[in-house]
């Protein structure tokens, strides 16, 4: 039997919730206390179960427009890949590098990825964003962003 | 409370306030109209904008973000046919039409009127219900509360779009995220795998921006060449006597039905301005023009939608808990400046009560004379070319969370939640109950062991007062009927917006 994307979805629900439960069943107990930590996640685990084995049964139909919005050709993925990594490249090396060169960087980076050519819109737009947002956290509202190399 | 609303009226009036509701309003409107970022992300991007703030006028400029937000969201609605959240897709339906004959100045003063018109009669309506309901609530003993916040939650999942089953999965595990962290009671470390940085829990924001914003970014990316098109030609912004006979009918009654929609758990601005669209053309003469441009299809869900938000401001208020989504950031935005939203709210802080329910007056006016002369300059902020845009928009809501936490384990996680809100939106399970679920589930926790720890862990104290049973009761009907409703639609084969 070939499952549909709603039964598979349950069954990866099902293995969330038994993973919740056998986690909220190994939790610490404490005689002293009425009502313990354990007792919503134990609730909350058998809710999802109860639920995912419903949503297995229910007719909910995979429509045409959901369908549609999990087709992605592979140039696309390979964007949403890419943009990840650089957010992701972008959290490692704020704190040492800085806020202001990464944000400047990241946005220059992160635009030209996604095709848009002009240089000139890019990189003012990405120093006045950076530095205006820089000044105003770290004068204006007193949050320290991360200086990194710079010195101020 | 007169005296409470003369201190209202002395915070509102303030030069501060007045400058941080404008800027609130202007702020809010801009994000709004991004494409897919609706008041959510808006509010989650500006509070930490507002910590060193004082907490009244920060409060104040919130307020001012969320309406701007949902004019905002109208204005992509209208122009572009691109809702940004579920709330104005009913202002595309004649707005739309009425962009495409080339009228789209006229369209966009029509919803700036009639969001005027319902945002100011629900905030005469706000002062007149927030209090009572406050003074009601005082006698509200944890039970009550829990059976309160449960029916919310069931109500916003079964209102939901789409599946109702999708929707309490969708509320139980937002729930299931709150769990994890150092429990407050026993000081047990529940789901951190270990982690030193999960022992606090995850922040609102990370869940907030991460299932909102960085989830609708992957779809910015994904549409970032879409031509967009109605964006030349805006006409002229004036309208004729005419227009406002017939906007005249539907902003009266639509204000009143908003308001009461707004006030009660789950409706809000997405149900009340379908509501209001669908009656307007039931009792319309000529039914057959709307979805064509009609002015009256434009003025009913842009009034009821704006009435809705004040309305919402009811129970955040007067009972502390959020009716949906929007509010529940709300309620965060509220506790990251340390004030708790409930009945004793009116009387031990009338200054943060009473001033953000003046400020709204004055909120509503600047919405409309900020709007009307700026809009064919805000139309060009939806010209901006999206790889940038999108760019601006992640490092907002990186911002929006390191400004918080100070932590790149933060922005990991929230990088985490965005593929997760992206996998939540490709398979149709909304995030409206995920973000209320995670938000309430503390308060319910505690609510329930609060109770359990008063009847000695007996839970018959949940089944004496009459109160808490008529609250399960339409927590009953609020699951029973919409999976009913379903059933029935499917059957049928329709499938119209809501099941309206």
């Amino acid at each position: 039997m070939k499952l549909t994307v709603n039964k598979g979805l349950s069954l990866v629900l099902l293995v969330i919730a038994a993973s919740y439960l056998f986690m909220a069943y190994n939790l610490p107990e404490y005689a002293f206390v009425p009502v313990d930590a354990d007792l919503i996640p134990k609730l909350l685990g058998f809710a999802l179960v109860i639920l995912s084995i419903c949503f297995f049964f229910s007719k909910d139909i995979d429509t045409e427009e959901q369908k549609k919005k999990r087709v992605i050709k592979k140039k696309e993925a390979g964007m949403l890949l890419g943009v990840m990594v650089l957010i992701l490249l972008y959290i490692t090396v704020l704190e040492v590098v800085g806020f202001v060169i990464m944000t400047a960087a990241f946005i220059i980076v992160c635009t030209r990825f996604l095709g848009y050519q002009n240089w000139i819109a890019t990189i003012s737009t990405a120093v006045i964003f950076s530095v205006g947002a820089y000044a105003l956290f770290n004068y204006g509202l007193a949050i320290r962003l991360p200086a990194g190399i710079l010195p101020f | 409370m007169f005296e409470g609303i003369a201190q209202g009226f002395q915070v509102a009036f303030s030069w501060e306030a007045i400058l941080f509701i404008f800027i609130g309003v202007f702020v809010g409107t801009i994000i709004g109209m991004i494409p897919g970022l609706g008041p959510i992300s808006a509010i989650a991007i500006m509070i930490p904008v507002t910590y060193s703030m004082d907490p009244t006028i920060a409060l104040v400029m919130m307020a001012g973000v969320y309406y701007g937000s949902m004019y905002g969201g109208s204005t992509s609605s209208i122009l572009l046919n691109a809702p940004g959240v579920a709330g104005t897709v009913a202002a595309s339906f004649d707005g739309y039409p009425m962009a495409q004959q080339g009228k789209a100045g006229k369209a966009l003063a029509i919803s700036a009127i009639a969001s005027f018109v319902g945002g100011t009669v629900s905030v005469i309506l706000l002062m007149l219900f927030a209090p009572v309901l406050a003074s009601v609530a005082i006698i509200f003993g944890p039970p009550e509360y829990f059976a309160l916040m449960l029916l919310g939650l069931t109500a916003i999942a079964s209102l939901s779009e789409g599946s109702t089953i999708k929707a309490l999965i969708s509320a139980v595990l937002g729930f299931m995220i709150v769990t994890i962290g150092i429990d407050a009671q026993t000081g047990t470390s529940r789901f951190t795998f270990g982690s030193v940085n999960l022992l606090d829990g995850v922040d609102f924001l990370v869940i907030a921006l991460g299932v909102c914003a960085i989830a609708e970014v992957c779809f910015l990316i994904l549409n970032r060449k879409q031509k967009l098109s109605g964006l030349h030609n805006i006409g002229s912004l004036k309208l004729t006597k005419e227009d406002f006979k017939e906007m005249k009918g539907p902003m009266t009654r639509q204000s009143f039905i908003g308001f009461i929609l707004g006030v009660l758990p789950g409706a809000g601005a997405t149900i009340s301005s379908f509501v209001a669209y669908i009656s307007e053309k039931k009792m319309a003469k000529n039914p057959e023009e709307f979805g064509k441009g009609s002015i009256k299809g434009l003025t009913a869900p842009e009034t009821a939608n704006n009435a809705a938000t004040s309305g919402a401001f009811v129970p955040l208020l007067s009972l502390g808990i959020p009716g949906s989504g929007t509010t529940a950031v709300m309620l965060g935005a509220f506790l990251v400046l340390g004030v708790q939203p409930g009945p004793l709210l009116m009387t031990e802080n009338p200054t943060v009560f009473w001033g953000i329910i003046v400020s709204m007056y004055l909120g509503n006016v600047f919405l409309l004379i900020l709007n009307l002369p700026l809009i064919p300059y805000f139309v060009k902020i939806l010209k901006v070319p999206r790889p940038l845009l999108i760019s601006l928009v992640i490092i907002s809501s990186l911002i929006g969370v390191y400004a918080v936490s100070f932590s790149t384990f933060d922005l990991y996680l929230l990088v985490v939640f965005g593929i997760i809100g992206y996998l939540m939106r490709i398979f149709a399970f909304p995030a409206a109950p995920f973000i209320l679920a995670f938000i309430l589930g503390g308060m319910m926790e505690n609510a329930l062991r609060q109770s359990l720890t008063i009847s000695g862990g007996s839970w018959d104290i949940f089944f004496t007062s009459p109160l808490t049973l008529s609250l399960f009761a339409l927590t009953i009907i609020a699951i029973v009927v919409p999976a009913w409703r379903d059933r029935v639609k499917r059957r049928k084969g329709k499938d119209t917006p809501l099941g309206l």
